[in-house]
């Protein structure tokens, strides 16, 4: 984990202003291993979060109460989006639409402002107020356990999978390392890897800056970055012949109709749900319609209760049979 | 006699040259302001049609233009690629500190590119696009005057030189 002190140190401390900068490069590899998340708010407290916890920043360190902690002036954030655009935010439009930034490394920075809107969709964000600069960190490893439940061995292949957790469970953590699994191979489907398509809408699965994937995603990897997800499915069956396509947070009609047309196309679908038990995304009506066609032969649960990433259940789609729960202490 | 005719000659030929070196410094403003006229709807290219980023932006462009405006936009973009945390006004306004000998504009003309240090990297593309425009509008209206000025002052100059040269023989011999 001192990686990510590291990694914050070199990639992040570049992109704040001089001032946030040595106060960030001071703190102690501890706690900066940890951080997940630092949030700048205008005439506000300079805050770092980690999971299940914050501490506010001063000058020379963390400090108890708000009122000693720095307060970011105007002048600290329009230096910040200057540096995190390059001084270019012509050049990041449709980022800014969407409401964030990626910085190399992966990290994605939240923006919040006044929204310009027109036509009923966000053109651009103006007077920007607040950042949250989200750490990107890959865990390698984490879809090791996952993966043997998600194989039919029978048939040799990999089965469409849904995974379900609540904001900051570890969904993404999960599907970039089921990736770089699947595309490298790691003898469970014999020595070759398969072809992966990752359709990375919000570039938070490969971290991608300027089009290249900053995190670890395999050798037989294709990503298209910051694509919405039906046109990007359907881009990926024409013209790139994935074996697997992974992407995140199904939810809209037009999402579920590509992944039907995937699934009949004979690809493999891991994609993952915001929710945290089966009736939360049985609510959901597309969702619904996914699960009761049983286009997903396996639902994996991931909560954040012993840290986020913490495997929950993986259940059988079609009769919704257990396989693994936490509760009864592993495989059943 | 001769060699005296000469050394009038001479004094001559050189207050003329100096009345030139006048004319040649209102003729490099005009060069100057044209140079980054130019350098702006390059950039203004850059933006429309290839989204690049303002250090690179200028890096490209800084090596295409003349002196001294070319090392102007070219040390814009190195004190951007500094990584020091700096903003783009304060890289624009340490690169033109750096070029102003070189320049050798009129305050008021410095103002005006004083004031493109804020309109660097600011909004999006439509944005950006009218601050261009505006800050050619600018510098248009100094490149008309400084145009004028130069052609009122080119002859004048000259003159004065020859002129003086001329007195200065008179009254020595």
């Amino acid at each position: 984990m001192l990686d990510t002190s590291i990694n914050i140190k070199k990639q992040i401390c570049p992109f704040l202003p001089p001032k946030l900068r040595s106060i960030i490069e001071h703190l102690p590899c501890e706690l900066l291993s940890k951080t997940e998340e630092i949030r700048l708010r205008h005439s506000r407290p300079l805050i770092i979060c980690w999971a299940g916890g914050e501490s506010y920043l001063g000058e020379e360190g963390p400090v108890a109460v708000p009122s000693e902690a720095y307060h970011l002036s105007g002048e600290d954030l329009r230096k910040t989006i200057e540096l995190i655009s390059n001084y270019s935010l012509y050049a990041f439009e449709d980022e800014i639409s969407k409401g964030y930034l990626t910085i190399p490394g992966g990290h994605r920075v939240g923006l919040a402002g006044r929204t310009v809107v027109e036509k009923g969709t966000i053109k651009t964000i103006r007077d920007i107020n607040a950042f949250n600069i989200r750490i990107a960190r890959q865990v390698k490893g984490v879809g090791e356990r996952v993966f043997p439940f998600l194989i039919d061995r029978k048939a040799g292949r990999i089965l469409h999978s849904l995974i379900i957790s609540p904001p900051q469970g570890g969904k993404t953590t999960l599907l970039r390392d089921l990736a770089r699994i699947i595309s490298d191979g790691i003898g469970v489907l014999g020595q070759r890897g398969q072809k992966v398509g990752i359709v990375d809408e919000r570039s938070e699965i490969a971290g991608c800056f300027r089009g290249i994937p900053q995190l670890e995603i395999g050798l037989r990897t294709d990503v298209l970055d910051a694509c919405p997800k039906a046109e990007g499915i359907m881009l990926m069956l024409r013209s790139l012949s994935p074996q697997v396509i992974i992407t995140d947070e199904i939810g809209r009609r037009e999402d579920a109709l590509a992944v039907e047309e995937a699934v009949h196309a004979g690809v493999t679908v891991i994609a993952s749900a915001h929710g945290s038990l089966l009736e939360d995304v049985m609510q959901r009506p597309i969702l619904r319609e996914l699960l009761e066609k049983n286009y997903f032969e396996r639902l994996i649960f991931l909560s954040n209760k012993r840290g986020p990433g913490t495997l929950e259940m993986i259940i059988e789609g079609e009769r919704g049979l257990p396989l693994y729960s936490a509760n009864t202490g592993g495989e059943l | 006699m001769y060699l005296k005719l000469a050394g009038a000659a001479l004094i001559i030929f050189a207050a003329y040259l100096m009345g030139c070196q006048v004319c040649a410094l209102y003729q490099r403003r005009v060069r100057c302001l044209e140079e980054i006229i130019l350098g702006l709807e390059m950039f203004r290219a850059e933006v429309n049609y290839g989204l690049t980023p303002l250090p690179q932006a200028f890096q490209a462009i800084g090596k295409k233009l003349n002196k001294p405006v070319g090392t102007l936009f070219f040390d814009f973009s190195s004190f951007l690629r500094q990584g020091k945390g700096l903003s783009a006004l304060e890289c624009w306004r340490s690169a033109l500190e750096k070029s102003k000998p070189e320049l050798s504009l009129k305050n008021e003309q410095m103002e005006i590119l004083e004031r493109l240090g804020s309109a660097w990297g600011h909004g999006d593309k439509e944005g950006q696009g009218r601050q261009i425009s505006l800050m050619q509008e600018l510098l248009r209206q100094a490149l008309e005057e400084a145009r004028a000025e130069s052609q009122k002052n080119d002859r004048l100059w000259k003159y004065l030189g020859l002129i003086g040269g001329t007195t200065l023989v008179l009254f020595l011999f």
